[in-house]
C-alpha cells in the first residue's frame, strides 16, 4: 500500500480482471461472428446460394449514417429489440424479434443507444413509411406528429414557397402556409440510412416471435359474431376497438355521431344511409376509406350491390373535425365489429392521407367516381 | 516572518491550483448553459433549431463533456495537487510544465468541444470529441498526473492514509481506461456490439474509477482537517477501498440487459451493483459517523456542509443505484430518462457538492483571502435545492417514462412522451436554478484569485507584488 509501484500493480490488478473478461473474453466469444443464411441445414451446413444476413450497407445510407451519428439522432433513438423475457419492444411492433449480435456486425459505427426518448429505430424500414413521409418528418415532424420532441432539421433543406422539381410539400398548418422543401445529399443519405435499418431476415440463433402475426391472424379468423372485446385481442387493438365504439356512438363534440345515420348495428338504413357491415368500402383499401373519413363523400355510390345517392358530410361534430388518432380508431372499430374483421388503423397512416390530401378545401366531398380513377381531377 | 510549512506548500500551489480552479469555474458555466439549452429543447423543440451547431444531440453530448472532463478534469487537478502536497508535506514543483500540460488540456477539450458541435462526434460514452483531440489530451494529462506523482514520492512520512490511496487510484485509472478503450475502439476497432461493450464500460467505469474515488478521497481529507478529528472506524476504509477496486469495474454493464450482447455480460454487472453495497456502506460509515459526532461544526463550516450534502449523496444515489439494477425494477426503467438521474445525482449531487466543499477550504488558504459567507450560503442552498428539483423531475419522470413505456398499447408520442413532458420542464428551472448557482461560485473563486483584475493587468502578476511588499 506504502509503496507506489506495488499499489499500482493492485489496482491495475483488479482493473485488469474486468478488462480480460468485458474486452478479451467478449472478444473471443463473438468477435469473429458474420454473416450467415437464415437457416442452417439439419447438419449445421450452410445450404449452397443460400442469402447471407445482414446485408452491407449502400454508400448513401453508409453516409447518412455517419450523418445521423454527427447530429446526435442517437442520444434520443435506440437501435436494439430487446428479449421478450426483458422489454415490450416485440409487442409495440418494433421489430418481428429481438435483437442479436450478429445484425451489427456490418455497421462501421455501432449505435445501439441507451435512452428511448424517441421510438426505437432498429427496424424503422419495415414500417413502411414512404420517402416523402421521412423527409417531411426529418424536416419538421410536428407537421406530422403534433406535439412530437424529435428535432425538426431545416438546415438540410431548401425551403421555398412554390413547387420545384423534385420538391416535397410539407402541408399548411394554422400558422404557417404550405411550403415546399428540396432535400440535400446528406438529407437523402439520412432517409436511405433509415430506410436500410431493418431486420427482416431470421438467423439461425433467432427466429421471428409470433406476437404481431398472431395479431393479424386474430383479426382475420374471428368468428362471424366475433366481439371486439374478446379474449386473444391483444390489449392495445382492444383499447382503440373501445374508443372507436365510443367515437362511433357519441353525440358531443369531439364524437363522430356515425350511429345516428349507419345505425348502432352498423346496418344503415335502405335507402338513406348505407350499411357499414360487410361493406367493401369498409374493408377494403384503407386510403380510400380514410379520404372519406377525412373531406366525406357524395354522390352515387354501391355497397353490396345496392345503390345509394346521398351527402355524407365530413364526419364528426363539428363536421371534419375528427383528429388522426379517432379517426384511427372509429375506423379500426367499424372494421372489427358486425362481423366485420380487417386490421388496424393507426393514426400515422391517417396522418399520412391527410397530408396527401391537404389541398382539399375541408368540405370538398370526394365522389365514387373521383376515388376509382384517383389521378383525375376533381369535376 | 518566517512561514510555516503549510503555508510555503500552499504557495508553491498557489499559481497551479489557481489556474486549475479558475478554469473548471469557466467549464462549469459552459456546461450549465449547455444544459440550459438542452433542457430548452425538450421544452420547446423549435427552440434554436434552425441552427446546425445546436441540434439537441450535439448540445447534450457536448455538455456531458464540458461537465466530465472540463470542470471534473480541472478541479479534480486542482484537489489532486494540493490534497497531494498537502499530505506529502512537499512542495509542488514543475509548475510551468504543470500550467503547461493545463493549457494543452483546455486547448484540447475546446476543440473537442467545437469538433462535436461541428459534427465530428464520435459514438463512443465519453470518448466522443474527435479523435485527433485525445492524444493531445493524453499528454497534458500524464504530464500531470506524473508531477502529482513526483509529489508524492519524496513525501515526509513513507505510510500512507486513505485520501492517498482515493486520489492516487483515481489518477492512476484515468489512463488506464482510456488506453483499454483507445485500443479497442480506435487502434483495433472492435467489431458489431463489442463497441458498446466497450465504450458503455468505458463511460462507466470513467465516473466510477475517476470521479467517484477522486471525490472519497477528497471527503477523506476535508472532513477530519475541518472537523479536527479522525476518521470514525478508519480501519475499515481499507477494506471498502480494495472493494471498490475489485467491484466497480464489474458493475456498469447492468444497463445492456435484454440487448444483443451475450447474455452473461448484463449478468455479470447485475451481480456485481448488488455487491456494491459493502464499499457504499464502509464510506457512508467513515464519513456519516464522524460527521455526526459534531452536528454543529458541520453546519457552521460552509466546506463542511457541502462535502457533507455530497457524501450524503453518494450514499442515497449508490443505494438507489442498487436498486434499480435488480432485474425487476430494471426491466421497467431501462431507457427511461432515469439515466439522467444516475449521471447527474453522481457528477452533480455527489462529485461536484464534495468539489464545492474542497474549493471553499482549499483557496482562502492557498490566496489568503476569505470568501464571503453570504455569497457562499447563496451557492450552497441554491445548489441544494436545484440539485434536488432535478434529480427527484428525473426520478420520478423516470419512473412514469418507463412504466408507461411497457405498455405496448399506448401510443408513443402522445401518451408515453406527453405524459413526462412536465418533468422536462422541471428540469429546465432546476438547470436555471444551478445555472444561477454556478455563477456565484464562480464569481465567489474568481474574486480571491484575482482580487483586482485591473492592478493585476496593470502590474503583471500579484505574485511579485507580494513578493517586493
Ligand atoms: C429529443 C429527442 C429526439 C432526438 C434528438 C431525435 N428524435 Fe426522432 N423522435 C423523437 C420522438 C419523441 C419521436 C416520436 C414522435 C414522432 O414520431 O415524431 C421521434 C420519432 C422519430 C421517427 C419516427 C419513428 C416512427 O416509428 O414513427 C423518426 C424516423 C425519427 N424520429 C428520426 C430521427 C432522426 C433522423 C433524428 C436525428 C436527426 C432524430 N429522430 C432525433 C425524439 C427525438
Ligand atoms: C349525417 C349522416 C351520417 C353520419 C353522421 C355518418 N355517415 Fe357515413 N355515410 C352517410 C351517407 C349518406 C353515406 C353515403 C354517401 C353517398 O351516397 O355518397 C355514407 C357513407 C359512408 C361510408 C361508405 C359507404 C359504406 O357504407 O361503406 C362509410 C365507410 C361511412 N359512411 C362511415 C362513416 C363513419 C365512420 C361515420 C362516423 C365517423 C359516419 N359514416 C357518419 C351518412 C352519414
Amino acid at each position: 500500500m506504502d509503496n507506489i509501484f506495488k499499489f499500482a500493480a493492485g489496482i491495475f490488478t483488479t482493473l485488469g480482471f474486468a478488462w480480460l473478461a468485458f474486452v478479451v473474453g467478449a472478444k473471443m466469444q463473438y468477435g469473429a461472428l458474420s454473416p450467415e443464411a437464415e437457416m442452417l441445414e439439419d447438419d449445421g451446413s450452410r445450404p449452397v446460394d443460400a442469402e447471407l444476413y445482414p446485408k452491407a450497407l449502400s454508400g448513401l445510407a453508409q453516409q447518412g449514417g455517419e450523418d445521423y451519428q454527427a447530429l446526435g439522432c442517437m442520444t434520443c433513438h435506440t437501435q436494439q429489440v430487446r428479449l421478450v423475457e426483458a422489454g415490450f419492444d416485440v409487442e409495440r411492433g418494433w421489430g418481428k424479434r429481438p435483437s442479436v449480435p450478429r445484425d451489427y456486425v456490418m455497421q462501421k459505427n455501432v449505435l445501439l443507444g441507451n435512452t428511448r426518448v424517441g421510438p426505437d429505430l432498429a427496424n424503422l424500414g419495415m414500417r413502411e413509411y414512404s420517402d416523402e413521409w421521412l423527409h417531411r418528418h426529418l424536416f419538421e415532424p410536428q407537421a406530422l406528429v403534433p406535439d412530437s420532441l424529435c428535432p425538426p432539421s431545416p438546415f438540410l433543406y431548401v425551403v421555398s414557397e412554390e413547387e420545384k422539381d423534385g420538391s416535397i410539400e410539407i402541408p399548411a398548418t394554422d400558422e404557417e402556409v404550405s411550403r415546399f422543401v428540396r432535400p440535400s445529399f446528406r438529407a437523402r443519405g439520412i432517409v436511405s440510412y433509415l430506410q436500410s435499418l431493418q431486420q427482416d431476415y431470421e438467423l439461425p440463433e433467432m427466429s421471428f416471435i409470433e406476437v404481431e402475426n398472431e395479431v393479424e391472424e386474430l383479426v382475420v379468423d374471428k368468428p362471424a359474431d366475433g366481439n371486439a372485446s374478446s379474449a386473444g385481442v391483444p390489449d392495445w387493438l382492444a383499447r382503440q376497438i373501445s374508443s372507436g365504439k365510443e367515437i362511433y356512438m357519441k353525440a358531443a363534440p369531439g364524437g363522430g355521431l356515425c350511429f345516428s345515420c349507419h345505425q348502432p348495428t352498423g346496418l344503415g338504413l335502405p335507402g338513406q344511409f348505407p350499411p357499414l357491415a360487410g361493406s367493401d368500402w369498409v374493408l377494403g383499401d384503407k386510403e380510400r376509406l380514410i379520404k372519406i373519413s377525412i373531406n366525406g363523400l357524395m354522390g352515387e355510390i354501391e355497397v353490396n350491390g345496392v345503390k345509394y345517392n346521398n351527402v355524407m358530410a365530413p364526419p364528426g361534430i363539428p363536421p371534419g373535425s375528427l383528429t388522426d388518432s379517432q379517426i384511427a380508431d372509429v375506423l379500426t372499430y367499424i372494421r372489427n365489429e358486425w362481423g366485420n374483421s380487417a386490421s388496424a388503423v393507426s393514426a400515422s397512416e391517417v396522418a399520412v392521407v391527410r397530408a396527401a390530401t391537404k389541398d382539399r378545401a375541408a368540405m370538398q366531398m370526394w365522389t365514387a367516381a373521383e376515388l376509382s380513377s384517383s389521378s383525375q381531377p376533381a369535376p | 516572518m518566517k512561514e510555516s510549512p503549510e503555508q510555503v506548500i500552499d504557495r508553491s500551489a498557489k499559481l497551479v491550483v489557481s489556474f486549475f480552479v479558475a478554469s473548471a469555474g469557466l467549464w462549469l458555466l459552459a456546461a450549465a448553459l449547455l444544459a440550459y439549452i438542452v433542457a430548452a429543447k425538450l421544452t420547446d423543440p423549435f427552440f434554436l433549431s434552425g441552427i446546425e451547431y445546436l441540434t439537441y444531440g450535439k448540445v447534450k453530448i457536448a455538455q456531458a463533456n464540458a461537465f466530465v472532463y472540463g470542470w471534473g478534469g480541472n478541479s479534480i487537478f486542482a484537489a489532486t495537487l494540493w490534497i497531494i502536497a498537502r499530505l506529502s508535506q512537499a512542495e509542488v514543483r514543475g509548475r510551468i510544465f504543470l500550467l503547461f500540460a493545463g493549457t494543452l488540456w483546455n486547448l484540447g477539450i475546446t476543440a473537442g468541444l467545437l469538433g462535436i458541435l461541428d459534427g465530428k462526434m464520435n459514438a463512443h460514452e465519453l470518448l466522443e470529441m474527435p479523435t485527433e483531440v485525445w492524444p493531445v489530451l493524453f499528454i497534458g494529462y500524464s504530464i500531470i498526473a506524473f508531477l502529482a506523482l513526483v509529489i508524492h514520492r519524496s513525501r515526509e512520512h513513507s505510510s500512507t492514509i486513505a485520501p492517498q490511496w482515493f486520489i492516487l487510484s483515481s489518477l492512476l485509472w484515468f489512463p488506464a481506461l482510456f488506453l483499454i478503450a483507445w485500443n479497442g475502439l480506435e487502434l483495433n476497432p472492435a467489431r458489431g456490439t463489442l463497441q458498446t461493450v466497450l465504450s458503455m464500460w468505458f463511460g462507466q467505469s470513467l465516473i466510477w474509477l475517476w470521479l467517484t474515488p477522486m471525490a472519497l478521497g477528497a471527503a477523506y481529507y476535508v472532513i477530519p482537517a475541518i472537523m479536527g478529528i479522525v476518521i470514525d472506524k478508519y480501519y475499515l476504509a481499507i477494506f471498502g477501498f480494495w472493494c471498490i477496486a475489485a467491484l466497480a469495474p464489474w458493475s456498469v454493464l447492468n444497463h445492456l440487459v435484454g440487448g444483443p450482447v451475450p447474455m452473461w455480460i448484463p449478468a455479470v454487472g447485475t451481480v456485481m451493483s448488488i455487491a456494491m453495497i459493502f464499499p457504499i456502506a464502509v464510506a457512508s460509515t467513515n464519513f456519516h459517523a464522524t460527521a455526526f459526532k459534531d452536528v454543529g461544526k458541520v453546519w457552521n463550516s460552509l466546506p463542511l456542509r457541502f462535502v457533507i450534502f455530497g457524501t450524503l449523496s453518494y450514499t442515497l444515489s449508490s443505494y438507489i443505484g442498487v436498486i434499480f439494477s435488480l432485474p425487476a425494477v430494471a426491466k421497467l426503467t431501462q431507457f427511461s430518462i432515469i439515466n439522467e438521474f444516475h449521471f447527474n445525482q453522481r457528477v452533480y449531487g455527489f462529485f461536484s457538492m464534495i468539489i464545492f466543499g474542497v474549493v471553499y477550504h482549499m483557496l482562502p488558504k492557498i490566496t489568503g483571502r476569505e470568501i464571503g459567507t453570504g455569497s457562499k450560503t447563496f451557492h450552497f442552498w441554491t445548489s441544494a435545492a436545484g440539485v434536488m428539483m432535478l434529480l427527484l423531475a428525473y426520478l420520478i419522470g423516470g419512473l412514469t417514462h418507463g412504466v408507461l413505456a411497457q405498455q405496448p398499447s399506448l401510443d408513443w408520442a402522445s401518451s408515453v412522451i406527453s405524459s413526462v413532458q412536465p418533468y422536462f420542464l422541471i428540469t429546465k428551472i432546476a438547470f436555471v436554478i444551478l445555472g444561477f448557482s454556478q455563477l456565484v461560485f464562480v464569481i465567489n473563486v474568481w474574486k480571491v484569485i484575482f482580487p483586482n483584475p485591473l492592478a493585476y493587468i496593470l502590474d503583471g502578476s500579484p505574485e511579485r507584488k507580494e513578493k517586493s511588499a
